[in-house]
């Protein structure tokens, strides 16, 4: 484990310094016009998931910071110190606007921290990705879209309720190319709704997206709505069988015609 | 060898992998990823998941061997050895450890340590599998060629 430790630092640290030096954005498909790095935090206890999944959003030119559990996510995040006082602080604020600066003001404590995405394993010892997913509702990140991923064909009774609990979608492990493309919608929902909530410097940054049509649509309203098609679209993941994806390659080998395999 | 009579040596014996079942279409994502940038991911991965499925397995045969076997503990082993090889693609491996949780469900001890031998078994199976892919595609690479990839039809 003490490998693995160091080497999700190595990968945080590579990703952050991406972050500072704002490269030319490496040319890759349209989700990325906009000029933006979504920046996914990936909590998974499993060494071979977290790699996979640091490659799938590294190909989809995502930025990846992985930690192998919830208590790491939640010390990554800057809450674990904070618990209490997020806690006490959303449970006697009702409206949604405080609970919006005082996301604003998490950000600056950790120096301009910024997730778009977090996606966590649902089973993991310890703390779980439903216990993660209520401990982040229940804080200043409430904001970010959560998904959950499950390896297993949990009961549906699971899914909900981590659906209930605010995530954005179940889904099914291993992820695969055609997944990402879900993921892009929680980005460029979590994304508006930052836009909105914001000054005038981050405004400068999003001015590319905010002339997106699309997003405007995108409201606190809608949430609920998009939940219900979640919950459809979740029934669909279990029952579906996982195809493969041919949209997505730009092979990156070259292929021998005539031998395709027909199983 | 010619390079062709390799390359098509590497894609026959991909096929059969896929025939016998040792190897799923997860394989064939995890050949997806793998691009210039990092044109070792595949063989990264699948050796991380032998590092791993070994404890696993060293653990497993310590946790049978208890006077008080504990099966939460066991299921909880099979269960990440059952996702590590379900993400990989290695198709008999997983398989193995779905009837292995099976028997620890209904703490059946004996089904248990069978399982555990056929997991060990597949384990083994598709190491070699793997050792030889690697091995046809750097006799590949070695002599300046390409590596063909594989398409299934459904």
């Amino acid at each position: 484990m003490e490998l693995m430790k160091s080497s999700d630092n190595i990968i945080q640290d590579r990703t952050q310094q991406q972050h500072k030096q704002e490269p030319e954005m490496q040319a890759q498909e349209g989700q990325q016009e906009q000029g933006h790095h979504f920046h996914v935090l990936a909590v998974d206890d499993s060494v071979i998931d977290r790699k996979l999944l640091e490659k799938l959003l590294k190909v989809s030119s995502y930025q990846v910071t992985c930690v192998d559990s919830g208590d790491k996510a939640l010390e990554y995040l800057g809450l674990l110190n904070n618990l209490d006082s997020d806690s006490t602080a959303s449970s006697s604020s009702s409206s949604s606007s405080s609970s919006n600066s005082s996301s604003c003001s998490q950000s600056s404590q950790r120096e301009g921290l910024k997730v778009n995405l977090i996606m966590t394993d649902f089973c993991m010892p310890g703390m779980s990705g439903y216990d993660l997913l209520k401990r982040l509702k229940g804080s200043s990140w409430k904001d970010v879209p959560v998904v959950v991923m499950s390896s297993e064909n949990v009961p549906s009774r699971i899914s909900i309720r981590c659906l209930e609990g605010g995530a954005e979608e179940f889904m099914l492990k291993p992820l695969q190319l055609s997944d990402l493309e879900k993921i892009e919608a929680y980005l460029l929902k979590s994304l508006h709704l930052s836009c909105t909530n914001i000054d005038k410097d981050d405004d400068d940054n999003n001015a590319d997206h905010n002339s997106d049509n699309n997003n405007d649509k995108v409201v606190n309203n809608d949430s609920n709505i998009d939940k219900g098609n979640n919950s459809t679209s979740m029934n669909n993941n279990f029952s579906k069988r996982k195809a493969l994806s041919s949209e997505d390659t730009e092979s990156r080998r070259p292929k021998i015609k005539g031998l395709a395999v027909a199983i | 060898m010619e390079l062709v009579q390799i390359q098509r040596s590497l894609v026959d014996y991909t096929k059969s992998l896929f025939m016998e079942g040792f190897l799923d279409a997860q394989f064939l994502q995890l050949q997806q990823l793998q691009d210039d940038s990092n044109p070792d991911f595949v063989f990264e991965v699948v050796s991380l998941f032998f590092e791993d499925s070994e404890k696993l397995l060293n653990e497993l045969i310590i946790a049978l061997d208890q006077p008080n076997v504990d099966f939460k503990k066991i299921d909880s082993h099979v269960h990440q050895l059952k996702g590590s090889s379900s993400s990989i693609g290695a198709q008999r491996v997983k398989n193995a450890c779905i009837a292995f949780r099976n028997y620890c469900d209904v703490q059946n001890i004996e089904g248990c340590l069978t399982c555990l031998q056929q997991v060990k078994q597949e384990c083994y199976l598709v190491k070699n599998k793997f050792e030889t892919l690697f091995r046809l595609e750097q006799q590949i690479m070695a002599s300046g060629g390409s590596v063909p990839t594989i398409e299934l039809g459904f």
